[in-house]
């Protein structure tokens, strides 16, 4: 399993239009059925700008919250709730949201996948922040022992 | 590392009802497993197996569409740029079968001329409810230019067959100039190896010995 291909998965500027433009033209008329409001939001956790995840990410709230008519559709949602809260790097809420549907569904391969592909994200990010860490304990010290090297100097 | 030393990327996609296997067949395929009772799958899953064709490693990228009428608006997207097309049925359901040309005419028109199309008649295991004739099925693969053969992801029969030779004729394609690589959405990418810099050595040429 390649993690990068997954998250990587980028909508078409066509089809986000396309998608974007039927959840207008049934906001319009009052009513959004849940299938054109989750076809945009699956269109929009798809995108390259954070901006256009969150707003999907809201939609699909909305859905798992208040609209879902089954479980079927619940975990649908909780799917895409944390792939796009993947692809936003929000690693904690995307392990929060696949650990829900694993409550559902604990035995889902795809599922599954996908939240070893959050935690392998999650380890990168904690040692890249060690990284970051380690160099500035390791320049501190540096400064540290040149002060150190310098008032030694002085006392000479 | 060796997950770079491949010279061609495929894209697959496999479509079809939902209920005949496409994701048991992906996993047989790449993982060698079968699960019963899978789960429908949510939109599309995703897997990758690097094979070997004419001595070329080729890394597979396979995106597994969910049958479910309630995705198929969405994942209609995902067959733009397939180099190779899964079509798959039950051979023990004849409705899978029947929304064949759907799923065909959503194939045709949704990918390229030069895609290659391969039927699978799943379920080649539950022999004794087998409503569709191998007959049957090898005729209107015919009669639509489609490649065909029975499998069963469960046992694993005939799975790896599907898969490769839908890889062997991409390749060929490529070899005798009807695929052009530089066509958008030819579903086939090119891996440029990268080769350790020697000065001595045209640049061209060091690439080509790689």
């Amino acid at each position: 399993m390649d993690v990068e291909d997954l998250l990587n998965d980028v909508v078409s500027m066509d089809d986000l239009k396309k998608f974007e433009n039927e959840y207008h033209k049934q906001l319009t008329t009052g009513t959004v059925s849940q299938e054109t409001k989750f076809h945009y939001a699956w269109c929009l956790v798809r995108s390259n700008y954070p901006a256009d995840i969150r707003k999907g990410l809201i939609l699909l709230e909305q859905l798992v919250k208040h609209e879902a008519s089954d479980d079927d559709a619940k975990r649908n949602y909780l799917y895409y709730l944390a792939l796009g809260n993947s692809r936003i790097k929000e690693y904690s809420i995307a392990l929060s949201f696949i650990k829900g549907f694993l409550h559902l569904q604990p035995e889902n391969m795809q599922a599954k996948n996908l939240m070893l592909i959050i935690q392998k994200k999650m380890e990168a990010d904690a040692h890249k922040g060690m990284a970051i860490a380690g160099a500035l304990t390791l320049g501190l010290s540096a400064v540290v022992g040149i002060g150190f090297a310098l008032t030694k100097n002085l006392k000479k | 590392m060796s997950s770079s030393q491949y010279s061609y990327i495929f894209k697959y996609i496999i479509v079809g009802d939902m209920g005949v296997g496409k994701s048991c067949l992906l996993h047989q395929f790449t993982e060698q497993k079968f699960t019963a009772d899978c789960p429908h799958t949510i939109g599309v899953e995703f897997g990758t197996r690097i094979i070997e064709v004419s001595g070329k490693k080729i890394k597979l990228q396979i995106w597994d569409t969910a049958g479910q009428e309630r995705f198929r608006a969405v994942t209609r997207s995902y067959y733009r740029g397939a180099a190779g097309a899964l079509m798959v049925y039950d051979i023990t359901r004849r409705s899978s079968y029947n929304h064949l040309s759907s799923w065909l005419s959503d194939t045709r028109n949704l990918t390229n001329p030069g895609t290659v199309i391969y039927l699978i008649g799943n379920k080649l295991d539950m022999e004794s409810n087998r409503d569709v004739s191998y007959e049957e099925a090898k005729q209107f693969a015919d009669e639509n230019g489609l490649m065909f053969l029975e499998a069963s992801a469960k046992t694993g029969e005939y799975v790896e067959d599907a898969f490769l030779k839908t890889a062997q004729i991409i390749y060929e394609c490529i070899q005798d100039g009807r695929l052009d690589l530089n066509a958008a959405d030819s579903g086939v990418q090119q891996k440029i190896l990268q080769c350790e810099t020697n000065p001595n050595v045209e640049k061209d040429k060091s690439c080509m010995q790689c």
